[in-house]
């Protein structure tokens, strides 16, 4: 006997995502195994980071966050390069916190975010602020502005999924689906793109939780999707995961009252979807992120 | 497969007024046409009927002059399940008690009482067992109790609850589990469920496949009754043991996984459907599209 017997034969492979353009992609996935199976299978790339951005100053960020960036808060681009020059971000995910006020201006902030994609040196994730109808019109916007920049959209929503994801086809651009802590809607989501989307062209997010507060939720659902993938061979679930957790690491009390236990919070949460199977972290506190990647390096 | 009606039920609008005016047109027409259609037993669901536990005694009554089949008194509330029970001429099924104290303190002894017999569900007051082995474990304690106060196994129709399967497809899988091992849990036990269930949550044009293709499913595990939509022509066909074709390939495909993309629409769906029941692929409400 030997001991090649005990070990499953996974018949799914994750598919492998380039995001960003030629040149300064960033590719995620690409494993034909389990989250840190690597005895039983491919690996794929190691896990990517992405530090957060606010095309407009955050509000309500503790100290012990804020101070991180405090010399870059008004200066997207700055603070971009701060977090991958100093602080080793695989990737810049933006948040478009300008498109919360009521005056918030589409073609403005579609430049804004051309801009800082234009002066990066890596990949950008441009994020929406979860209001499905100002995200669509602002994800379509930017869509169409930054064209062959290959950004990474998200989050598409089961109301507004047809409109992004086709602007984001045209503008040969990638996209984060979400669903609510949902396999089973999880999976409609992408059985409905993958009819006019490129698979290689989409990272599922199926919502993330902090420690605390409903990470034992998102953890089994990103077990289950990665099982599905890559035991079951589901064709609809194969894509790459996104933990997005900042935002809510951030809100906690805990992390807010506390540094150390701030940066905990956040990297143990990162730490956790990790091993239920994320591919791509998006986080905001650069000490957590070296904490983390330390961690599983 | 014995087929109770589900149709007089108290969410179907038309039933909430008919009951609310004690109409009793509409209700003696809907079980005529349940009994026309197959159905074996006709539901009467009252819901809890806490303001008005008498609605099943006149319920019960302008039924059974419009129709010549046993009723299936379905209430939560002991107080209008006797009411119903003392009126009825056919002995009725008492629909339903469980492994809860208080519907073993209240309901159980109305099947003594009435001698009929009665639907006992997998309910615990822990709530719904969530695996096969833990159904096995309630329903083997309920039906303990309800043989000591002298309910025989025969006259037990045990209901393993049906859980939509857009909500928890694994629950699907194990009730199928528990039916296989029903009559080693409790022998001479008959069954029954609520099938429509299963498909709630899923598209309205896509209920009928999930609730016909299940219920080949569990007639082959031995499943004795279902509570169903009488008006499901093919669904009662299937009941009575017509349309071979399907069986026949709903079987196979329970067997060995067969691959539907070298098949005609109609068959591919029926194997997509076995395959979202039995686990084998991840349900979504788009399950006939991939």
């Amino acid at each position: 006997m030997q001991l090649n017997d005990f070990f499953e034969p996974y018949k799914g492979d994750i598919k492998e995502v380039a995001i960003g353009p030629e040149g300064k992609a960033v590719k995620i996935g690409g494993e034909k195994t389990l989250p840190f199976h690597g005895f039983e299978g491919q690996v794929g790339i190691p896990v990517r980071f992405a530090l957060e951005v606010f095309d407009a100053p955050p509000e309500g960020w503790p100290e012990h966050l804020r101070s991180a960036y405090a010399d870059v808060f008004t200066d997207p681009v700055a603070w971009a390069n701060k977090s991958v020059k100093q602080f080793g971000a695989d990737l810049i995910s933006l948040y478009l916190a300008s498109l919360d006020s009521d005056q918030a201006d589409v073609a403005k902030i579609a430049e804004n975010v051309k801009k800082i994609a234009d002066q990066i040196a890596v990949p950008l994730i441009v994020m929406g602020v979860g209001d499905k109808d100002k995200d669509a019109k602002a994800l379509v916007e930017i869509a169409k502005v930054c064209t062959g920049t290959n950004l990474l959209l998200g989050p598409l929503v089961k109301e507004n999924y047809e409109e992004i994801a086709k602007a984001a086809l045209e503008g040969g651009h990638s996209i984060i689906p979400q669903s609510p802590l949902d396999i089973n809607l999880c999976k409609e989501l992408n059985v409905k793109l993958a009819k006019f989307f490129p698979k290689e062209r989409v990272v599922i997010d199926p919502l993330s939780a902090a420690i605390g507060y409903g990470i034992d939720y998102s953890f089994s659902i990103m077990e289950r999707v990665k099982q599905v993938a890559v035991i079951h061979n589901d064709e609809m679930m194969k894509a790459p995961m996104v933990a997005n957790i900042g935002k809510d690491c951030w809100k906690t009390k805990e992390a807010k009252e506390d540094k150390t236990q701030g940066i905990l919070w956040e990297a143990l949460t990162a730490f956790t979807l990790i091993l239920a199977g994320a591919n791509l972290v998006i986080m905001r506190h650069p000490e957590s992120m070296k904490l983390v990647k330390k961690l599983i390096s | 497969m014995i087929l109770i009606g589900e149709n007089i039920q108290i969410l179907s609008k038309v039933v909430s007024n008919a009951l609310k005016e004690r109409d009793e047109k509409p209700l003696q027409e809907l079980a005529i046409k349940q009994a026309k259609a197959g159905a074996d037993y006709i539901d009467l669901n009252v819901g809890p009927a806490r303001k008005d536990p008498d609605i099943m005694k006149w319920l019960a009554g302008v039924i059974q002059e419009a129709v010549n089949k046993p009723l299936s008194l379905d209430t939560t509330n002991p107080v209008a399940m006797e009411a119903g029970l003392s009126v009825c001429k056919i002995p009725p099924l008492i629909n339903s008690a469980s492994g809860k104290q208080e519907s073993k303190d209240k309901m159980l002894p109305l099947a003594v009482k009435y001698n009929c017999d009665v639907v006992l569900s997998v309910l615990i007051d822990a709530g719904i067992p969530t695996d096969s082995s833990s159904r096995a474990e309630a329903i083997m304690e309920t039906v303990a109790y309800a043989n000591e106060i002298g309910i025989p196994n025969e006259r037990i129709w045990v209901d393993p609850i049906m859980m939509p399967i857009s909500v928890d497809q694994p629950q699907v899988v194990e009730l199928f589990e528990f039916m296989k091992i029903l009559q080693d849990v409790c022998p001479g036990a008959k069954s029954t469920l609520g099938l429509s269930n299963l498909s709630n949550g899923a598209p309205e044009h896509l209920r009928g496949i999930l609730n016909r293709i299940c219920l080949v499913m569990l007639d082959r595990y031995n499943c004795f009754s279902a509570i169903v939509d009488s008006f499901d022509e093919e669904l009662v066909k299937l009941a009575k043991g017509q349309l071979p074709e399907i069986r026949d390939l709903v079987y196979r495909a329970m067997d060995e996984e067969i691959d539907p993309s070298s098949l005609p629409k109609k068959e591919a769906d029926i194997v997509k459907t076995v395959n979202v029941l039995m686990g084998r692929s991840l349900y979504s409400h788009s399950w006939l599209e991939t």
